[in-house]
């Protein structure tokens, strides 16, 4: 549905978006993640059309968004960041006017737009003026208007953003409902929102594009660095065996104070190294100086320490150098 | 119906969802109102059977309050907001939502400008009966005053186009509305070459055929020019928005 070719963006002499790209195949649920800043509304509104690119080719739905626009535009559901809404309109007039515009047949009108409030649960306040509902009733309106012309494509910019708790469980529950049989391409910082909604996910950080997989696929780059061990070890003779493996640090060890002979060990490992193979070594050498291995649990790496390793930025030079002249 | 007529029509009807509308038409008939009656004895006491002093001060009324009102927050707002975005990303053309907004603020204007006929029916028909009226004057003034307006409303669209401020918008378009009109004055007083350029730029020297009763092609089509030029242009620069 979506393919994106080597697209960059830049504002003037800021490169918002360099070289990015992916593809979202028919019937997906792709999460877009990356930090603030990171290029995800620049590159959203790129697709949706707002923005031309500097370079690069983009294609929706089979259209090049440059040769043929409304083709494209045709194809797909916006939901803009801060879902900016006309505040005089009432939210039924608001989605027919939308109605209109996306050339929804006039037969059909009414049930596409009972329809798409129904969706995003907004029905009981059609007759109410847009400039008084509340933030997250407005984000729902967006999303109705989204849903609206009943589009195979939705791109959806931050649709929890702002949301109470109750709210965003019920977003989510609704996007996977509509990814069933659409494309759904929504952009977030939240990664329990990815792991929640998503079957896979791209990350972009500064403009660039820093992995691209399905959960597990991401938590399996980011490979176990450490283990947690339980062990007997009545001479306290756990930390000498481990110097002598090799790409293994002890990051602790604590004797249990209920067990005097019950050690428990933190171990860093070489990240460089297969870890399989460090773990085997930890293994025999505990056994060979008689160290009995009660437990030993290798660290799961979390979504969230997977997202801070690719994002993580080098220490600006700037600061640095702040501290040491004062 | 066709996009750019939704877009019209939505725009027109947002105007009477805000005050903006009744206060600007309340002024204007307050204002012609007052000058009606009062100004130099009023639009009766003329020799003539005329109506010319109501096409001299209405346009003047439309450039430095109406239009500038009226245009303000036309792309302004709209970019401002964000709601911008969601038109163009609509599948229509960038040409419909610029002309559809055109035509929504040249509605309102053009009904101001076809409510000031109660003023000549009013003197020459009932209750009061002036005299004959001269027709031709009235149907060539209110010819130049159409076409004025459809300048005039496409300049401001333009200053709102280059702006995400709605104030920085009226006060531009109030400021270049102005100039143009005060133009015709200073050519009176100016001579030589300059005058000749300020006649020809100016909207108050380009109408004083119209209110005379002549229809000068060069006049219509000074109009014409100056709304397709300031439309293109604020095409123009909703386009460059994409690439900035
Ligand atoms: N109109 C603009 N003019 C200049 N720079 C811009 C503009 N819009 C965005 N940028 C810059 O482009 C970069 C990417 O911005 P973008 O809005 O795409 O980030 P984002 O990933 O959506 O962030 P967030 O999570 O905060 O929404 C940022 O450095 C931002 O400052
Ligand atoms: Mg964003």
């Amino acid at each position: 549905m979506i393919q994106v070719e080597d697209l960059t963006k830049d504002y003037g002499t800021v490169v918002a978006v360099r070289g990015v790209s992916f593809s979202v195949g028919k019937g997906e649920i792709v999460g877009f993640l990356g930090p603030n800043g990171a290029g995800k509304s620049t590159t959203l509104r790129v697709l949706a059309g707002f923005l031309g690119a500097t370079s690069g080719h983009v294609r929706i739905a089979g259209h090049d968004i440059a040769k043929a626009p409304l083709a494209a535009r045709r194809a797909l559901g916006y939901m803009p960041e801060s879902a900016p809404l006309y505040p005089e309109m009432r939210v039924s007039e608001y989605l027919m006017f939308r109605a209109r515009l996306k050339e929804v047949p006039r037969t059909e009108r009414l049930r596409a737009i009972g329809g798409a409030m129904d969706r995003a649960g907004v029905s009981h306040m059609a007759g109410t003026v847009i400039a008084h509902l509340s933030k997250g009733y407005r984000q729902r309106v967006a999303l109705a208007d989204a849903l609206v012309s009943n589009p195979p494509l939705l791109i959806l910019d931050e649709p929890t953003a702002g949301l109470d708790p109750n709210q965003i469980r019920d977003v989510r529950a609704l996007v996977k409902d509509l990814g069933s049989d659409r494309t759904v391409l929504l952009s977030t910082h939240i990664l329990s929102e990815v792991e929640a909604t998503c079957e896979r996910a791209i990350v972009i950080d500064r403009g660039r594009l820093v992995a691209e997989g399905t959960i597990e696929e991401l938590r399996a780059r980011q490979r176990s660095t450490g283990l947690e061990l339980r062990v007997r070890d009545p001479h306290a003779a756990a930390e000498a065996a481990l110097t002598a493996v090799f790409g293994v640090s002890v990051r602790s060890g604590v004797t249990e104070e209920t067990a005097p002979d019950r050690r428990r060990l933190r171990l860093g490992l070489d990240a460089a190294l297969d870890a399989d193979t460090v773990t085997e070594a930890v293994v025999q050498a505990l056994t060979a100086a008689g160290i009995g291995i009660h437990a030993l649990v290798p660290e799961q790496a979390s979504l969230e320490q997977v997202f801070s390793a690719l994002t993580r930025h080098e220490p600006s030079a700037a600061p640095e150098q702040s501290a040491e002249t004062a | 119906m066709s996009p750019m007529l939704i877009i019209a029509k939505r725009e027109f009807r947002s105007y009477f969802d805000s005050p903006i509308a009744y206060i600007v038409i309340c002024l204007s008939f307050f204002a012609l109102g007052l000058m009606f009656f009062f100004l130099n004895g009023g639009f009766w006491q003329l020799d003539r059977a005329s109506v010319a002093r109501l096409f001299e001060s209405a346009p003047m009324g439309l450039s430095f309050l109406v239009v500038p009102v009226v245009t303000m927050r036309l792309l302004a707002e709209e970019r401002r907001s964000g709601t911008l975005e969601m038109l163009i990303t609509l599948p229509v053309k960038d040409s419909d939502v610029v002309l559809g907004k055109y035509l929504g603020a040249l509605g309102l204007v053009l009904i101001l400008v076809v409510s000031t006929l109660a003023y000549p029916i009013i003197m020459f028909k009932w209750p009061w009966n002036l005299g004959p009226l001269d027709a031709g004057p009235v149907a060539s003034g209110y010819l130049g005053m159409i076409l004025f307006s459809a300048a005039a409303v496409a300049v401001g669209l333009l200053i709102s186009a280059l702006t995400e401020s709605q104030a920085v918008a009226f006060f531009i378009t109030f400021f270049v509305l102005g100039a143009l009109w005060l133009f015709g004055d200073l050519a009176s007083k100016a001579g030589g070459t300059l005058a000749i350029f300020l006649n020809y730029v100016s909207f108050q020297s380009r109408l004083n055929n119209f209110w005379r009763g002549l229809v000068d092609s060069r006049d219509v089509v000074f109009f014409l020019s100056v709304t397709a030029l300031s439309l293109m242009v604020a095409f123009r620069a909703l386009e460059r928005r994409k690439w900035a």
